[in-house]
């Protein structure tokens, strides 16, 4: 998804006084992002919307990962504890390292890779070593939904998993579903927390921070509604996988060259 | 900062579900066993536990009432602990608390009503003053003692006592079925986790009754009875052998099937949980009090009242202990072990003061027993000598048992 | 019946509790609770306006630093965003307005994030063991010293 940007007049007629280059786009873009209500349009308010409202039925998002470009820097790990307040010692995502040898393998993911990762000395001869970043499934048959005793966790019908921060009751149930580790306690709101995909950068035509970073297109995201999205594309024409099919959560984050040894 | 041996999902080191979640099927399970003896009498007829039956009401109740407080302790907002009854998710076994809860509140409290109706008429028809009035107000201002009356309270009784069962069942069941549902943990996901959960219960209250049977016997300066003690051991005894085998059979089943679910949980049991679960669950918690009621069952003939009350004590304190280990590892055992399945956390250790602390659980544990000595003194669970008992058929004639 | 009348006294009392239990409860629901599903239905608005994102991309940071973009479009970082070593760009520009200094952290270790040799990388990928990089040990030098960040190949 490109951003919703016009072209940026660099060389606008510069007035006597130094001021902020392309000063009107950011203020626009305050108004527009920043500021004003925004309201998510639902069925048929879709027909003559304004280009404020953010159609969720025109929607499917999707999340793709490919193990073999992660370097394992961390960026996007430190990106989305910037973007999203996350507290310390816990984590939206994170990244883990594998290394694996045909008898043994040692898997770490210190401080969730936040600040790269260091050297280490395995006790075996590993034949081969990779990154795999991790974060919120946002399944879609997903027990963290099914499992909240107040409705404080849902399926938006453009396919995210969020939380309501007013209605959680902080009882922790769907941190104990997660088959995946994504959910956490905050100690900060007492509520259930975990990566939202950015939601509130994704309705605006953005691509959540940790894509945004990514140095080497490990991760993307894409829309599976829109024909030629690349993420689209990858998953009904590459070979892919998701973390613990057996457990038929139908996880919407997808992995290219995922390893048998990634659960 | 915990130690993590392995490799645990940075997420995964926080344990949750801390000592308060342990109390809460400890104390639940409480209500249910103790509403399982008093079931025994009212609705199967096992007139040798007469003696402990409105003991057993009073304490389900007394149990029940602190029920709720280990849960609003854990909630991240305790404020918003009562939206569960206002939009409760049914997809979530959590959501049925409000409704069991209160429902089977209400039960209990109309059961404890009707079989009381008759003395607290009686204590208020003799009272003056305020406590006229409190006591009026409890009987809901009528004072029909008639024994056609009386009949109606029997049946309503023994209607409660069938409704109130299942409903006991219930309200521990659907805890076994809160860690059965998950299919996300191997320590917890078994079909088999609400029945253990609740023989345990019947465990807990059983033993928790052998207990208080006879230190309220003592208090009162009355005999204990034989007969109730050799029931309630058998009763304790047979539940203790099916809850310990289906216990172990769940982690042989696991072992026999060795996938990737035993891998994990075989240094989970033998490194993390060794003391609270091969030590005390398995040994000191059912392999002992098996033997001393092995001993009571079989050598009732032969066996003086006074050992017999003793090893009853020992047994049912141990049980006790081996009721709450068995919480403790099922609870915070099944957060020890990280959802990647290659790492466990050191074992978690809840503090002296704080909120969701030992100490609080030690209150929380002692609170029923208080609010049973308060019950006791507005409604007195031994029927006064000579009074006939209204949970007696009217039918016998004049002669009352009386309690002893 | 007569007899049963406690009976009944009880029955209604319960009667008032559940009216009370129920009618209370609909007062509480939440208006927007359940129109598409066992959920809050506001709250998806209020977390697609949770907070103003902080991340711009690459592309924002052209408007002001355009001879920058131009250097790094030509250089092998071309695919690396700014955000990635200098701080997001909601930290340095709030509405229009320059409201701090962008951070940019130079040390070794932020480059080391990426081009420390380790187990895990791809082989092609760009790495040196930063202690075997240079005659004699890097010292007290940093990569900067040598390599421009936004064109680093030398």
């Amino acid at each position: 998804m490109e951003e919703t940007r016009k072209g940026t007049p660099a060389s606008e007629a510069t007035p006597a006084a130094p001021e902020p280059c392309g000063r009107r786009e950011f203020i626009a873009d305050a108004v527009r992002i920043g500021g004003g209500a925004f309201a998510i349009l639902a069925g048929a308010d879709a027909l003559g919307a304004e280009p404020d409202k953010y159609d969720w039925d025109a929607h499917r998002w999707a999340y793709l990962i490919d193990t073999q470009k992660c370097i394992g820097c961390g960026s996007c790990v430190r990106a989305c504890k910037a973007e999203n307040g996350v507290p310390d010692g816990y984590f939206r995502t994170w990244v883990e390292r594998y290394q694996v040898s045909p008898e043994a393998s040692h898997v770490d993911s210190p401080n969730g890779g936040m600040h790269g990762f260091p050297a280490v000395k395995t006790a075996f001869e590993p034949t081969k070593a990779f990154f795999v970043p991790k974060l919120c499934n946002h399944c879609k048959e997903t027990p963290c939904v099914q499992v909240c005793p107040v409705g404080a966790s849902y399926r938006t019908r453009d396919g995210a998993i969020l939380v309501d921060g007013e209605r959680c009751i902080g009882c922790g149930y769907c941190v104990q579903a997660c088959p995946y580790g994504s959910r956490f306690i905050s100690p900060v709101t007492h509520t259930a927390e975990k990566c939202t995909w950015c939601y509130h950068r994704i309705t605006k035509g953005m691509k959540p921070a940790c894509v945004e970073v990514c140095p080497t297109s490990a991760r993307q995201f894409g829309d599976m509604k829109r024909e030629d999205d690349p993420v689209r594309l990858a998953i009904a024409h590459g070979r892919v996988n998701v973390l613990q099919p057996h457990l038929l959560t139908e996880p919407q984050a997808y992995y290219l060259n995922l390893d048998k040894e990634v659960r | 900062m915990p130690e993590i041996t392995g490799f645990a999902f940075p997420n995964d080191i926080h344990v949750t579900w801390s000592l308060m979640i342990v109390m809460y099927p400890y104390i639940t399970g409480f209500v249910a066993g103790s509403f399982i003896v008093t079931a025994l009498y009212h609705l199967f007829g096992k007139d040798e536990l007469r003696p402990v039956a409105r003991l057993a009401l009073a304490a389900s109740f007394c149990f029940l009432l602190i029920a709720g407080l280990p849960l609003q302790l854990h909630l991240g907002h305790w404020e918003r602990g009562f939206t569960v009854m206002v939009t409760p998710n049914f997809s979530s076994a959590m959501a049925v608390f409000g409704i069991l809860y209160s429902f089977y509140l209400v039960v209990v409290a109309l059961e404890v009503w009707f079989i009381y109706r008759k003395e607290i008429i009686e204590t208020a028809r003799q009272s003056r003053g305020l406590k006229r009035t409190f006591y009026a107000a409890l009987a809901l201002g009528t004072y029909d003692t008639s024994p056609a009356a009386l009949e109606i309270d029997h049946r309503a009784i023994k209607l409660l006592s069938a409704i109130g069962l299942p409903s006991a069942c219930m309200l521990h069941g659907y805890v076994g079925f809160i860690f059965g549902g998950i299919k996300a943990n191997p320590w917890w996901s078994t079909p088999l986790m609400p029945i253990i959960f609740l023989l345990s219960a019947a465990v807990s209250g059983i033993a928790l009754l052998v207990l208080i049977y006879q230190i309220k016997c003592k208090l009162g300066r009355k005999a204990i009875e034989r007969e109730t003690v050799q029931s309630l051991v058998r009763w304790l005894w047979f539940f203790l052998i099916i809850t310990v085998t289906l216990e172990l059979l769940e982690i042989i089943m696991l072992a026999y099937e060795n996938s990737e679910e035993w891998h994990i949980i075989s240094p989970l049991l033998t490194t993390r949980l060794q003391f609270s679960f091969l030590s005390v669950q398995m040994i000191i918690g059912s392999l002992i009090p098996f033997i001393l009621l092995f001993i009571i069952v079989t050598m009732n003939r032969y066996l003086h009242d006074r050992v017999r009350n003793t090893l009853a004590v020992i047994a049912s304190l141990l049980l006790l202990v081996q009721v709450f280990s068995m919480r403790w590892n099922v609870v915070i055992g099944g957060q020890l072990l990280s959802k990647s399945f290659r790492g466990l956390r050191s074992t978690y250790e809840p503090h002296l003061f704080e909120k969701e602390g030992i100490l609080t659980a030690l209150v929380l544990f002692v609170a029923p027993f208080v609010l049973l000595y308060v019950f006791d003194r507005i409604l007195p669970i031994d029927a006064p000598p000579g009074v006939h008992a209204p949970e007696e058929p009217v039918s016998e004639a004049g002669v009352s048992p009386g309690t002893a | 019946m007569e007899h049963a009348r406690h009976v009944f006294r009880v029955l209604l009392v319960l009667l008032v509790l559940v009216i009370v239990v129920v009618v209370g409860r609909s007062f509480l629901i939440p208006r927007s609770f359940g129109m598409y599903g066992s959920y809050r239905f506001d709250n998806v608005a209020e977390q697609a306006n949770a907070r103003p994102p902080l991340h711009r991309g690459a592309r924002s940071c052209a408007d002001c630093h355009d001879d920058r973009s131009q250097a790094l479009a030509k250089g092998s970082h071309a695919r690396v965003s700014c955000e990635v070593c200098h701080a997001p760009l909601g930290t340095h520009v709030k509405d229009g307005d320059v409201v701090a200094k962008m951070a940019v952290d130079p040390s070794v270790r932020m480059c080391g994030y990426c081009h420390q040799k380790i187990e895990g990388r791809p082989d092609k990928f760009p790495q040196v063991a930063f202690e075997q990089h240079v005659e004699g040990g890097l010292g007290d030098r940093g990569c900067l010293d040598c390599h421009d960040p936004h064109s680093p190949k030398l």
